[in-house]
């Protein structure tokens, strides 16, 4: 990995991460509820991109013809090249794969698309709306910006897809599908998506006159925080990387996958156990088995079931041994795929975190706890989870590199 | 070595030993077979939606009333979509071919499912009900009516329906998903990653892609020509399809007789534009040219194709041009045919749909036709199978190709099993 691109509600750029994860505060703003699809007493905020100009990243020519996503997944790969040290002119080609991963794609074109169609009439469609509200616009613009002829994939397995998208295009650079992979996550929180996951129960819920608080891990924990953003890293071979003086930001030492069959459509099952062993033999293939990983950055989110599922992985996995410290991202950055993937670099890294945010009281059902703010050493790897919704399931091992 | 078998060190050869399809040519191999064969297109007048405010009024559908009985029991009172149910009934068609047991190695079973718009027809309705209370007109629907809503819901659904813990991946590359999902699988089983992959993809019609199309012009208000100098767009389809690939020797292990091998897969983008391709082919014949190279096959060596083959004048001649540019004089002389001409376009789905269709071609030895229902375009130089089907009793490679909304390209290989070339 030799680049990182990230805008999302803490703002632009890895320092700008950095320091919210230090601070341990959700990044939260007002979510629209003029339109009436909220139910009373529902979520009212959601970790949303502050800084909307993206015109330091895209020509407004370019950016005219994209959704918000697409701009998004643009502006952090030309971010994350740049950090690479790879310009602009040698950013494509068809040895360039894209491996994006997004839940909902385009909301807000998606969202007026429909409302074109069902409250206005077929004919009055736009077409500019759908060819931007297909899934895969995202990559597709992120290829046609930097030249990327190669594999161009846009996974959508929900919370586990931003590790499936990174490690599926590291396997892709080990194996030389290709020579250089743009790969991340990339997702948009609109208004009406907001008020479909709160009445769905997804979302964490206001207490009183307080807002609404993701609480990963806590016993009183209730629901998730809507997040949005975009996070692309620069995959290649590492040997390739030296030999054009290209610093190794880290190593993917290793991925993989599972599923929960016990899982229902749109919740989190109770089959950890089946997880709990795949992750335990992809760790052994790891120097050090469990004990070679020193921190694990959590998809956590606050999710009633999907925080005890992942707890009991890990415990599971972990096979009776002390866990590493347990950082939960998402908790800052709100519930998209960037909001794992950056601060495991992070982490790897050795830059602080602050303590999980909601986090008060350990839930006795679980028995996890996770980060409370102490300094860490920088670890020599780290896991990154994703467990999604539905069933799927994903890590992905950060290493240093020497 | 890349693709190689963990033990051994040598690439494991990838076979399919299942099949399954629903489409509307019926919910069983067999009808799609047949309907195949026939050549005759079944896209129609269709009552799926209200469809009256648009300038087309016809898709291809699949008869919701035909599904098995058994089946619609399941369902009954459960959160599936349409496109959940057809990706559920073709996978389980094609384990049930394969003979394979799922419950014996589920967590060496992985699922990598191509769709487009997962449940979408549903959540549609959804929406409507919730903007109409928004509006003062009735109530809030319920939750729970948000079936399967996401891309992911069918894949899903086909993994937790077989109970397996390996891997589980959508694919959501518009018209290409299908085609990449099954190309994902192959790899994962060369490289040993799981030793049975359950790919394909699944697709339902709903407002928004036939809204979409509609609007972008590139719908026919006939059912689609493609390749055909009168063609004047798509036709849009719903169905799924499932293939079991596992390696060859596991296959033999177990007895079972492995239907083709899946030789090749590569997948590219043009890198050109959001809803045109590229005019050469340019990324086409780049995925086409990879798939043959994993395959190692020379393009000579290809006994037909069954192209991507909308039906849309720009795609079409794009997509030729790919087809000349790798097989150059002999083009003229390759069989074409493109499975869209009968079941209409499955989005998502439609890779999938049609490697199972080219699979079928390879085992009966005929490249099933399309409608002789058009004009010939002296600018697409291909030998199209018109009418009839074109016998091939010795054919052995065949290609498949696939060509999305953003300028995603893939391309199959499949092989016949006992053509292939063990010291390659």
């Amino acid at each position: 990995m030799t680049g990182l691109g990230t805008i999302g509600p803490c703002g632009h750029g890895r320092e700008a991460l950095a320091a919210a994860l230090a601070v341990g505060k959700p990044a939260v703003a007002e979510v629209d509820r003029g339109a009436g699809l909220h139910r009373e007493g529902g979520a009212r905020t959601a970790a949303l991109v502050g800084e909307r100009d993206l015109s330091r990243f895209i020509a407004p020519a370019a950016a005219r013809r994209m959704s918000f996503p697409s701009k998004l997944a643009v502006a952090a790969a030309r971010m994350a090249l740049a950090e690479a040290g790879i310009g602009a002119t040698e950013a494509g080609g068809p040895r360039v794969g894209v491996y994006l991963s997004t839940t909902f794609g385009s909301g807000q074109f998606t969202e007026l698309l429909l409302r074109q169609v069902l409250l206005e009439g077929a004919e009055a469609a736009q077409p500019f709306y759908f060819s931007e509200c297909v899934a895969n616009a995202p990559a597709a613009q992120l290829a046609i910006a930097v030249g990327a002829r190669g594999p161009n994939v846009m996974l959508t397995q929900r919370e586990s897809g931003p590790l499936l998208a990174v490690g599926r295009a590291a396997q892709a650079v080990r194996e030389g599908r290709v020579d250089r992979a743009l790969a991340g996550a990339v997702e948009e929180v609109t208004p009406l998506l907001h008020a479909l996951l709160d009445r769905f129960g997804a979302l964490a819920r206001p207490e009183g006159a307080r807002p609404e608080m993701p609480r990963p891990f806590d016993r009183r924990r209730d629901g998730f925080l809507a997040g949005e953003g975009a996070t692309i890293l620069v995959l290649e071979r590492e040997d390739a990387a030296r030999a054009r003086g290209a610093p190794a930001l880290a190593r993917i030492g290793w991925s993989g996958a599972a599923f929960d069959s016990t899982a229902d459509v749109s919740d989190w099952g109770d089959g950890h156990v089946p997880l709990a062993a795949a992750l335990r033999a992809g760790l052994g293939e790891v120097p050090g088995g469990v004990a070679g990983i020193g921190a694990v950055v959590s998809g956590a989110s606050g999710a009633r079931r999907g925080d005890r599922i992942e707890a009991r992985v890990l415990r599971a996995a972990w096979d009776g041994a002390a866990l590493p410290p347990l950082l939960v991202p998402k908790a800052v950055t709100g519930e998209y795929g960037g909001g794992i993937l950056a601060p495991g670099l992070l982490a790897l890294e050795g830059a602080r975190f602050g303590p999980t945010p909601g986090f008060v009281e350990p839930d006795p059902e679980i028995d996890v706890t996770p980060h409370r703010g102490a300094a860490l050493r920088a670890p020599a790897r780290v896991l990154l989870t994703g467990l999604a919704s539905g069933g799927g399931a994903a890590w992905l091992v950060l290493e240093r590199t020497s | 070595m890349p693709g190689a078998d963990p033990e051994t060190g040598t690439a494991r050869t990838v076979v399919v030993t299942g099949l399954g399809a629903v489409s509307p040519l019926g919910w069983s191999l067999e009808s799609l077979w047949e309907g195949l064969r026939a050549g005759l297109t079944a896209v129609g007048p269709f009552d799926r939606f209200d469809h009256s405010g648009h300038r087309t009024h016809i898709a291809a559908q699949v008869d919701l009333a035909s599904e098995p009985r058994r089946a619609r029991r399941r369902w009954k009172a459960r959160r599936v979509s349409n496109a959940d149910r057809f990706a559920v009934a073709a996978a389980r068609a094609a384990v049930a071919r394969s003979a394979i047991d799922p419950g014996g190695c589920r967590e060496r079973t992985g699922v990598y499912f191509g769709s487009s718009t997962g449940g979408m027809f549903e959540s549609e309705t959804y929406l409507e009900t919730l903007l109409a209370a928004a509006g003062g007109r009735g109530r809030p629907p319920a939750a729970s009516l948000l079936a399967s809503q996401q891309n992911n819901g069918p894949g899903d659904a086909v993994a937790r329906d077989l109970g397996i813990s390996g891997p589980a991946q959508t694919v959501s590359a518009a018209c290409a998903s299908g085609a990449m999902a099954i190309g994902d699988a192959i790899l994962a089983v060369r490289r040993g990653e799981v030793d049975v992959a359950i790919a394909g993809g699944s697709d339902s019609l709903c407002r928004l892609t036939y809204a979409g199309f509609n609007a972008l012009r590139s719908v026919d208000e006939r059912p689609c020509r493609p390749f055909r100098r009168d063609r004047a767009g798509l036709s849009l389809g719903e169905g799924a399809a499932a293939l079991v690939l596992e390696p060859l020797e596991r296959a033999m292990a177990r007895g079972a007789r492995p239907l083709v091998l899946a030789a090749g897969e590569a997948a590219t983008c043009d890198a050109h534009h959001m809803t045109s391709p590229h005019p050469e082919g340019r990324g086409a014949a780049e995925a086409i040219r990879g798939a043959l190279a994993d395959a190692r096959l020379d393009p000579l060596e290809i006994d037909f194709v069954n192209a991507h083959g909308t039906g849309t004048p720009l795609n079409d001649a794009a997509e030729c041009a790919a087809l000349v540019a790798v097989f150059g004089d002999r083009t003229t002389d390759l069989p074409v045919t493109s499975t869209k001409s009968l079941v209409g376009h499955l989005l998502g789905s439609a890779g999938a749909l049609e490697a199972v269709a080219t699979i079928l071609c390879l085992l009966h030895g005929e490249v099933h036709p399309m409608p002789d229902d058009g004009m010939s375009d002296p600018g697409i130089p291909l030998r199209l199978v018109l009418g009839r089907p074109l016998r091939l009793a010795r054919a052995r490679h065949a290609l498949s190709t696939s060509l999305a909304f953003g300028g995603a390209n893939a391309a199959l290989v499949f092989t016949r099993h006992g053509d292939h070339d063990a010291a390659r």
